[in-house]
């Protein structure tokens, strides 16, 4: 039993990547998914007081958070982004 | 109803004062086939909700709620807004009457501004905001609060350089800023002629002035604020950014007190009412302040906390037990200052009597409400007739009508009220307005002509991009050209320019025109928000004869320049990725169709109490026939057991004329001892089967199946014959059973209330203990009265009737609920044991009549009829509304509504209220031949579907269905287009139009192309 337990986690180290070594100036790129009726009028909000916030967040605009599905944030840290911001 | 002839009727409304009931008054009139001239004395219309920061029970932010309702009302091709006035004179009858309006000079061109606020960053003058309560500034040049609505900033002429420079010389900046070219030091303002069938007044109140009550310090101590900047010191757009810091030395506060009851219940240099609000804002105010710094130790100093409402009691009992908010019984006599602290001692007394004192860093006056200083003079100006406090006269049976026939009032002006029942006021008088001005409905309004759409449906995407500068908003943070050259060469952008105003009508003119010469199918603006900007930008492309959904707006001025100011660099870059992903959604754009549905105008009400009698002659007053159905054999509900109001009218007249006029009314059918069987349909079309046999095609249904009393298990009841309840006494004395010299009557309130698993006020019990207490007293002035109460809940006006019992000698003894008054048959009498928390010692009290203020409970049938119509019930098993604060009498599902104590319980006035609300919003559904349904909405394929029901489970809405062939199913007419049924199918059978997946996708790809992550 402990040769199985033992090939299995073998087999999960292998498959999943070593933490990458982020630079010393890096600033994550994040995306933010965010209900058209809060998170997004909050957003507006943050703008019209002039809310400073790092400029490598972008925002797609969801008409429900309950719109959000697993595809999006999967996808999205597939592509390369570095953070996923949902907010409802 | 009138009698005047259908020829001289107006189909145009004037509604004076724009707060949050004007503004519901406003939608659902102008909704509903009626033009409506809103005039606001403010430079923006929102009232005093806009002030907020957050409100009970639910703790949702107010501008949220407030700001898409103001924009909405602010677009609306029916409503026109005219701010900086005031009516100066009526003439004329209900059904045709001339108005003059005098406005202000705003010293800004409405036309030409852009609302984008170059000006004010200019302006020199800074002076104290009375928004923010004068702990913020505010420039000479001003918008009211950032979301105000017109968004054309207007000059204070008091303050402004220029205008008080004789020679109007000197500064003159903003004109240089500007432009737009708007400012206008010359405008003088106007004097307008209105002409409409019908006034509502909703000008709201205004706040006491804490100052007046010296001891208390406001105005002389820095840190004893009222309870409205206390508000904007919470407010995440307030003077403070939404830090609770003491105004002296921006020092975070441990210890701050509530003191309630500043200017309300007392007759000293204040008002005699209840205010109604503050309890339960002070509630709030001390949950929030400790949400955003949980080392503040809150405290409220109350003499009675009257949380009446829905779920209130809840609130107030989580504010003690989840946030440790203390609740200190005693009224503050005096407060000082601390020398060189700025901390303050009050002074009070505790329960047991002894006098203490207790330091606080601050101190929150709980300020109530009173008519504005010129309500004398404003009443005149209507011709309505007053109370002595100055309110407008109503009548609890028509607590909207006023003196003046076709003038109406609705909101705080009419009593002290909170935010939903304000709403439900807002939709009640349009009920009322829509009744009286039937036949002239859609006689007024104006629909935009539009040309045809031009089929793209197959083309590869063409699209205009058109980069906004704001004026210098976006352009001095965003290089603008670097943008327009980077979306160039994107796929599919066949032209990009850029404008200095998207928004201005030229401009708006050019868009149309580079529509047509450049043969675009699809646009794209890059600008501002699409919650205020994107109706107006869909209403020009479909101006051009394109379909409105082939459109995206790119928000690179909230969303970027506002807030990367001074980055230009790294703004520029994330300008250029929000439009690319703008760009990337576009190309996968469809033309979508807006279906219409078909309404049947007519109206089914379960009920026929007052709350559906008053529905059904509101509807059918508005020409809509209404299907009545009673359960038992006859009509009047719960109202039957009722004598009295507590003012004194005749409660049976009322019912008989009520019940006489239903049955006399063509337009109404009544259904008695009948039931609901079965019904299907959505929104326009439902149709319903009842007991009786009939069927039912009607468009919208009113759900007022009432409630009923609690019947008492404790006490002794039913058990001596001593033993009544308040309606059995009423009934005595309704039948001529006069009260004894030397009888002692005692009340027990909140039987049956305000415990678990009751845990709910009942709001009518203190007030029937109150009205019997009179009653009693006056009949036979050698009875005694006792009343045991925990708190007595005479909010409102009807502290009144409070204080004429006190005066008439009843005995108010309080009660805590782990010291309830124990009851014990002796002879012919009973006897009393009580805690007396005065004389901190025990009563013994014989009574000839025990009478107990029984609570209230939903109808036993709220159960089924509410699994009928697939809504649900909160907790206590009463309907749960839309939402708590906004949409009081909807449902989730469109076209259905509730009235009277179905949704909670309530007095005759508000179960009168609620009912005609439920007209006016029936009556806005039933006034359209067709319904449109929204084109974003979701989109089911029933191929991918394997029927998992997920969807059918999550939907709020009920449009997934399970079809006669044991599949899913979709109703897109019920469909909000929210998508949680997207998110949730695991075969991705669901698609919300203009939000689907490949979009999301292809602007997910975007987003990284722009910027790619450390991974890349």
């Amino acid at each position: 039993m402990a040769d199985v337990a033992e090939a299995a986690e073998q087999i999960l180290v292998s498959t999943v990547e070593a933490p990458h070594d982020t630079p010393a100036d890096w600033t994550p790129n994040v995306l933010a998914f965010a209900c058209h009726y809060c998170a997004f009028a909050a957003a507006d909000l943050a703008g019209v007081m002039r809310l400073s916030y790092s400029p490598s967040v972008k925002i797609i605009r969801l008409p429900c958070t309950g719109k959000l599905d697993h595809i999006h944030i999967l996808s999205a840290f597939e592509k390369g982004v570095d953070g996923v911001f949902a907010a409802g | 109803m009138s009698l005047l002839s259908n020829s001289t009727k107006r189909g145009s409304v004037l509604i004076v004062g724009g707060g949050i009931g004007g503004m519901q008054a406003a939608l659902d009139l102008a909704d509903s086939g009626f033009k409506v001239h809103m005039v606001q004395r403010d430079p923006s219309i929102g009232g005093t909700m806009v002030m907020l920061d957050k409100t009970f029970p639910t703790g949702d932010c107010a501008m949220c709620m407030i700001s898409p309702k103001m924009v909405e009302a602010g677009r609306h091709l029916n409503i026109d807004v005219h701010t900086l006035a005031e009516v100066i004179s009526v003439e004329g009858d209900a059904g045709d009457f001339r108005v003059k309006v005098k406005v202000a000079p705003r010293f800004v061109d409405a036309d030409k501004c852009t609302g984008c606020g170059d000006c004010e960053v200019k302006c020199p003058k800074k002076v104290p905001s009375n928004f923010d309560q004068k702990l913020g500034q505010r420039k000479a040049i001003y918008s009211l609060f950032p979301q105000a609505v017109p968004n054309t900033r207007a000059i204070d002429s008091s303050q402004c350089i220029c205008l008080n420079d004789p020679d109007k010389k000197r500064c003159r900046l903003c004109e240089k800023a500007c432009k737009a070219g708007a400012i206008n030091y010359e405008d003088k303002g106007k004097e307008i002629e209105l002409n409409v069938g019908s006034i509502i007044l909703s000008p709201g109140l205004e706040l006491y002035d804490a100052r007046v009550r010296q001891e208390l310090g406001l105005g002389r101590w820095q840190n004893v604020v009222s309870s409205i900047q206390f508000e904007r010191i919470l407010s995440a757009s307030g003077p403070y950014k939404g830090v609770v810091q003491r105004p002296s030395d921006q020092k975070h506060p441990v210890k701050v007190a509530w003191i309630q009851c500043v200017g309300s219940r007392d007759n000293r240099n204040a008002n005699p009412w209840c205010s109604s609000v503050c309890c339960m804002y002070a509630t709030k105010q001390s949950i929030i302040a400790k949400e955003h710094d949980k080392n503040i130790e809150p405290t409220i100093f109350f003499m009675e906390m009257r949380a009446f409402g829905k779920d209130f009691d809840k609130y107030v009992e989580r504010a003690k037990n989840e946030y440790g908010v203390r609740y200190q019984r005693a009224m503050v006599s005096a407060i000082r200052e601390e020398p060189g602290t700025g901390n303050l001692f009050m002074k009070y007394a505790a329960e047991d009597g002894s006098l203490m004192t207790e330091k606080f860093d601050m101190v929150v006056l709980s300020v109530g409400f009173q008519p504005h200083c010129d309500a004398e003079a404003f009443a005149k100006t209507f011709g309505i007739e007053t109370t002595p406090y100055l309110f407008p006269k109503t009548s609890p049976f028509a607590p909207v009508r006023t003196s003046r026939e076709g003038v109406f009032v609705t909101g705080i002006y009419q009593g002290p009220k909170d935010i939903p029942e304000t709403v439900m006021q807002g939709s009640s008088v349009a009920g009322s307005v829509m009744a009286l001005l039937a036949e002239a409905r859609g006689t007024e309004t104006i629909e935009k002509e539009l040309p045809p759409e031009k089929d793209v449906a197959g083309e590869a995407p063409r699209i205009g991009v058109f980069v906004c500068h704001c004026g210098t908003n976006i352009s001095s943070t965003v290089n603008i050209d670097e943008v327009v050259a980077a979306v160039k060469d994107q796929p599919g952008v066949t032209y990009v320019t850029n404008t200095i105003y998207a928004c201005a009508q030229d401009n708006q003119d050019m868009i149309k025109q580079t529509i047509k010469e450049q043969n675009l199918n699809r646009v794209v603006i890059a600008s501002c928000t699409p919650r205020t900007h994107e109706k107006l930008f869909q209403e020009t492309i479909r101006e051009a004869g394109l379909n409105k959904y082939l459109f995206d707006l790119a928000d690179i001025r909230e969303q970027c320049s506002w807030c990367h100011k001074g980055q230009n660099e790294v703004a520029t870059k994330k300008a250029i990725g929000i439009v690319k992903m703008s760009v990337a959604k576009s190309r996968l754009q469809e033309p979508l169709k807006s279906e219409t549905v078909g309404v049947t105008p007519e109206c089914l009400i379960i009920g026929g109490g007052i709350a559906g009698m008053t529905a059904a002659l509101s509807l059918a007053d508005q020409g809509f026939p209404v299907h009545i159905v009673e359960k038992d054999s006859e009509l009047g509900g719960l109202v039957k057991g009722v004598y009295r109001t507590l003012e004194g009218l005749d409660v049976q007249e009322f019912l008989k004329d009520r019940i006489e006029a239903v049955k006399e009314h063509p337009g109404i059918t009544v259904h008695t001892g009948a039931e609901v069987k079965q019904t299907d349909g959505f929104v326009g079309n439902f149709k319903t089967l009842l007991t009786d046999g009939s069927a039912v095609e009607h468009g919208a249904v009113i759900l007022a199946t009432g409630g009923i009393e609690y019947q008492p298990t404790e006490y002794l009841y039913g058990q001596s014959p001593n033993v009544l309840t308040q309606r059995q006494l009423e009934k005595r004395i309704a039948e001529g059973e006069n009260p004894k010299a030397g009888e002692r009557y005692i009340m027990v309130q909140c039987v049956g209330s305000r415990e678990e698993p009751n845990q709910y006020c009942s709001r009518v019990c203190c007030q029937d203990a109150v009205k019997n207490a009179i009653a009693v007293k006056q009949l036979n002035p050698e009875a005694e009265v006792m009343i045991i109460y925990r708190d007595i809940r005479t909010y409102g006006l009807r502290e009144d009737f409070y204080k004429q019992a006190r005066d008439l000698g009843v005995i108010f003894i309080r009660y805590d609920v782990d010291r309830k008054p124990e009851v014990a048959q002796s002879g012919n009498k009973v006897t009393v044991r009580t805690w007396d928390y005065m004389l901190n010692r025990e009563l013994s009290l014989e009574a000839d009549w025990l009478v107990l203020s029984t609570g209230l409970r939903p109808h036993p049938t709220t159960d089924q009829v509410g699994a009928m119509y697939k809504v649900t019930r909160n907790p206590d098993g009463y309907f749960l509304e839309a939402h708590v604060k906004l949409r009081p009498v909807d449902f989730p599902s469109e076209g259905l509504f509730v009235a009277g104590l179905g949704h909670a319980p309530k007095n005759i006035d508000e179960t009168v209220t609620q009912a005609l609300a439920a007209s006016g919003r029936a009556g806005v559904v039933l006034s359209h031949k067709r319904l449109a349904v929204s084109g974003i909405i979701a989109k089911h394929k029933r191929e991918l579907c394997m029927s998992c029901l997920s969807c059918l489970r999550v939907c709020p809405f009920g449009s997934p269905y399970i079809a006669e062939d044991g599949k899913i199913s979709h109703n897109e007419i019920k469909c909000m287009g929210c998508g949680i049924c997207a998110g949730i199918c695991p075969a991705k059978a669901f698609q919300v139009n203009n939000f689907r997946d490949d979009q999301i996708l292809a602007m997910i790809d975007a987003a990284v192309e722009s910027e790619p992550g450390v991974l890349n």
